[in-house]
């Protein structure tokens, strides 16, 4: 569980990575910059601290020689100017010699001194007492450094070492020349847990300003960033809302800079673009209203050609023959040019808008049935025979009848002006949410390019082929276009020399969402039709 | 008798082939051009049946409508351009009976002008009995109780369908055949404004009727009698 949120905090973070110019940008910044702080502040502390205990060390050794010198010196002025009572007065002299030692170290305070006797040295005359100051840390005097004290009489000798308290601490060591006592090692330990505050001190200062300045320039990249970022934003945000067609979405235009300057070509664009748009949407409503227009005014000049052409073709038997074929031509061309402009109508409706379904419950298969029974006389005349073939279940749906039936005579009209004859089969089932019919033909069928536009407006399969039932070549564009208000679909399969079959899927009930549609395409092929109709 | 048809409409050619087409067929047509003259023109012919423009100068299709039906319930039939569902339910509301989407051809007009001139089906009893309506037949009247409800001959051959047949749920078809004599799918808006009107005029509480019942998804049937 807990892996798991910590897994899904990455994600996210991922993706915000992904997401977020702001974001990364300052965290690369920050990521950069601390790591170029860590290493300067290393390298600073590095060589401040080196410098302290170089400097500290120089000068412990300087102090040290002079303290040897002045306890040689001292010693060596108390050479006795007689021999009656040299032991005391030698105790005195190093009395006197470690009272000077303390007050002329830099830090009396922190240094402790002790003098010890040179082991292994042969009887002398006298002997001085071994001297300390208080909590004089021995084990800091190494056996290492006695020797290297022992061994070289001239040099004072420097070790570093660590104080029982933790503290680092140098030692000094030298020996001294007694004339009457022997050597004796004279050890100053100064302790520099002073040195190692100050340098802890300058390391947290250090460590904090690092710090600090990486804080900064994060809250810099990101003042910047915004301030680069956030036109940007703006500019894609608008964007957006201009291609989901908010056209008089714009940027502000500030100052003169380069954002002033992406925001000026950016409305310039947006501006551009509206104009076009307007101008082609006024196009396009002034040719749909004409077209609108030409359809209503033909209307009431049509009626009284149709009335007049019906007079005389009611009369026609009395005419001459060529007079009587006149009527008939009249008759005929009068009833085609009237389908032609209520195909027209119904297209410049459905271009303004201003299209209402009028939908009630109806049963599909009835619907259907009614359709093929309508369409047999002219199926029969061309020899298909149209089956319908509904394998059951409930379908009432939620349609327009009116249209449903016009796109049905659309799709049957076309399997017979192109089913050369063969069988027509008509199937319709449903499932939870659809209904579905499809209407397949075993005839010339279509190129893949034709294919693709069947759906046009005017479009022919074929210019040269003879037209026998007489289509407005608006038939499926209304049809699409009827299925579509509906929220529903309408399908094409096409394959030459095998046949063609149309798809319409409609929801069966307003405003619920299609999830499958009930019947395949490409449908199943002709051998599986023939089974399901013998059954 | 020859009936009289009141054919208004502003384009003359249309107007003179309709009358054509009217005498041809025996009827007598009389002409109006514009339409704020059709209401006098209508008072002064008297027709039996008007065709009525829906777009004419003057003044609108629909108003005229709704003028004449304020002082006649004479069957009236519009000749629209648009088949455009907002007019054609305009129309029918105001109170014509019948519409015909231009273009139309003669036997179409005849057969609807027929259908709205011939004579109430004749019942085998002369009174009717509907919730608290009483139907004259003969005599063409619909009281509830002393008061006379007015009626246009066709919400009174709409009600009269219902209360032949008091058991039968009739369909929105089956109307359309009976009253308007559509013998193939017809508009079923014709039925469903005609049966508001109706009730408007005949329910006490038009939103709670109990003359002209509701049968969901299937028609209307006739309230019954007790």
């Amino acid at each position: 569980m807990n892996s798991f949120d910590w897994r899904s905090y990455i994600d996210r973070l991922v993706r915000f990575w992904r997401a977020s110019l702001q974001f990364r940008t300052v965290a690369i910044t920050v990521l950069l910059s601390g790591f170029a702080v860590i290493v300067i502040g290393a390298f600073l502390a590095v060589s401040i601290s080196n410098n302290l205990f170089a400097s500290r060390s120089i000068q412990v050794q300087e102090e040290a020689r002079t303290i040897h010198n002045q306890a040689q010196s001292t010693f060596d002025a108390a050479q006795p100017a007689d021999d009656q009572a040299p032991t005391v007065e030698l105790d005195n002299v190093a009395n006197s010699v470690t009272d000077k030692i303390l007050p002329s170290t830099t830090s009396p305070g922190s240094t402790k001194f002790t003098i010890k006797r040179t082991p292994g040295q042969a009887e002398t005359p006298q002997n001085i007492q071994p001297l300390s100051s208080t909590n004089f840390p021995d084990e800091a005097v190494t056996d290492s450094l006695r020797a290297r004290v022992i061994k070289d009489v001239t040099h004072v000798q420097l070790q570093s070492a660590t104080l029982p308290g933790g503290s680092p601490a140098l030692v000094v060591g030298s020996q001294i020349r007694v004339p009457t006592a022997g050597s004796y090692e004279l050890y100053l330990v100064y302790d520099l847990s002073s040195v190692q505050t100050t340098l802890g001190y300058v390391q947290r200062t250090l460590a904090l300003g690092g710090l600090a300045l990486v804080l900064l320039i994060g809250a810099v990249t990101y003042t910047v960033v915004r301030l680069v970022v956030g036109p940007i934003r703006l500019a894609a945000e608008t964007s957006e809302k201009l291609a989901a067609g908010q056209l008089e979405q714009r940027i502000p235009e500030k100052g003169d800079d380069v954002i002033a300057t992406l925001a000026r070509s950016f409305n310039g664009m947006a501006d551009s673009l509206q104009k076009q748009i307007t101008r082609l949407a006024e196009l396009s409503r002034l040719q749909q209203r004409f077209v609108s227009d030409v359809s209503h005014e033909l209307r009431t000049p049509l009626t009284t050609i149709r009335l007049a052409g019906d007079v005389l073709y009611d009369r026609r038997q009395d005419f001459a023959p060529a007079t009587a074929r006149t009527a008939e031509l009249l008759h005929t061309q009068v009833q085609r040019f009237e389908v032609l402009l209520a195909d027209l109508l119904e297209v410049s409706r459905y271009d303004a808008g201003a299209v209402e379904l009028d939908l009630e419950p109806t049963n599909l298969v009835r619907l259907v049935e009614d359709a093929v029974d309508g369409m047999q006389p002219l199926a029969e005349q061309r020899g298909s025979s149209v089956r319908l073939v509904a394998p059951g279940g409930y379908f009432e749906a939620e349609i327009d009848a009116r249209r449903i039936r016009r796109v049905l005579r659309n799709l049957l009209g076309n399997a017979v002006e192109h089913g050369e004859g063969n069988p027509i089969v008509v199937m319709v089932d449903s499932n939870a949410t659809a209904i579905a019919l499809t209407v397949r033909d075993y005839g010339i069928g279509m190129k893949p390019a034709d294919v693709s536009r069947v759906f046009d407006r005017f479009w022919r399969a074929d210019p040269s082929r003879q037209r026998t039932i007489g289509g407005t070549g608006l038939g499926l564009a209304i049809s699409l276009e009827d299925a579509t208000l509906h929220d529903g679909r309408l399908e094409v399969w096409s394959e030459l020399g095998v046949g063609t079959c149309f798809r319409l899927t409609l929801p069966r009930e307003r405003g619920r969402a299609i999830v499958s549609s009930p019947l395949e395409l490409p449908p199943d092929d002709a051998i599986h039709l023939e089974e399901v109709q013998d059954a | 008798m020859t009936a009289r048809i009141l054919v208004v409409d502003d384009d003359t050619a249309l107007a003179e082939m309709i009358g054509i087409v009217l005498r041809s067929e025996g009827f007598e047509p009389s002409f109006c051009a514009d339409g704020s003259l059709a209401l006098a023109a209508f008072r002064e012919t008297t027709p039996d049946l008007i065709l009525l423009d829906l777009m004419l100068p003057g003044k609108d299709g629909i108003e005229v409508c709704a003028e004449i039906r304020t002082e006649s319930g004479v069957p009236i039939i519009m000749l629209t351009a648009k088949s455009d569902s907002t007019d054609v339910v305009r129309g029918l509301e105001s109170g014509a009976d019948d519409y015909v989407v231009k273009p139309f051809n003669p036997k179409e007009l005849v057969a609807r002008i027929r259908t709205r001139l011939r004579p109430t089906p004749t019942a085998s009893t002369t009174v009717l009995q509907v919730g608290d309506l009483q139907l004259d037949v003969a005599g063409h009247e619909v009281k509830r109780g002393t008061s006379k409800i007015n009626l246009t001959p066709l919400e009174f051959e709409l009600l009269l369908a219902l209360a032949l047949k008091p058991q039968q749920v009739f369909t929105r078809e089956m109307l359309l055949e009976q009253v308007w004599g559509y013998h193939y799918k017809a508009d079923t808006r014709l039925v469903n404004v005609h049966v508001q009107r109706l009730r408007a005029k005949v329910e006490e509480d038009p939103d709670n009727p109990r003359i002209v019942m509701t049968v969901r998804g299937v028609g209307y049937r006739a309230g019954s009698s007790n």
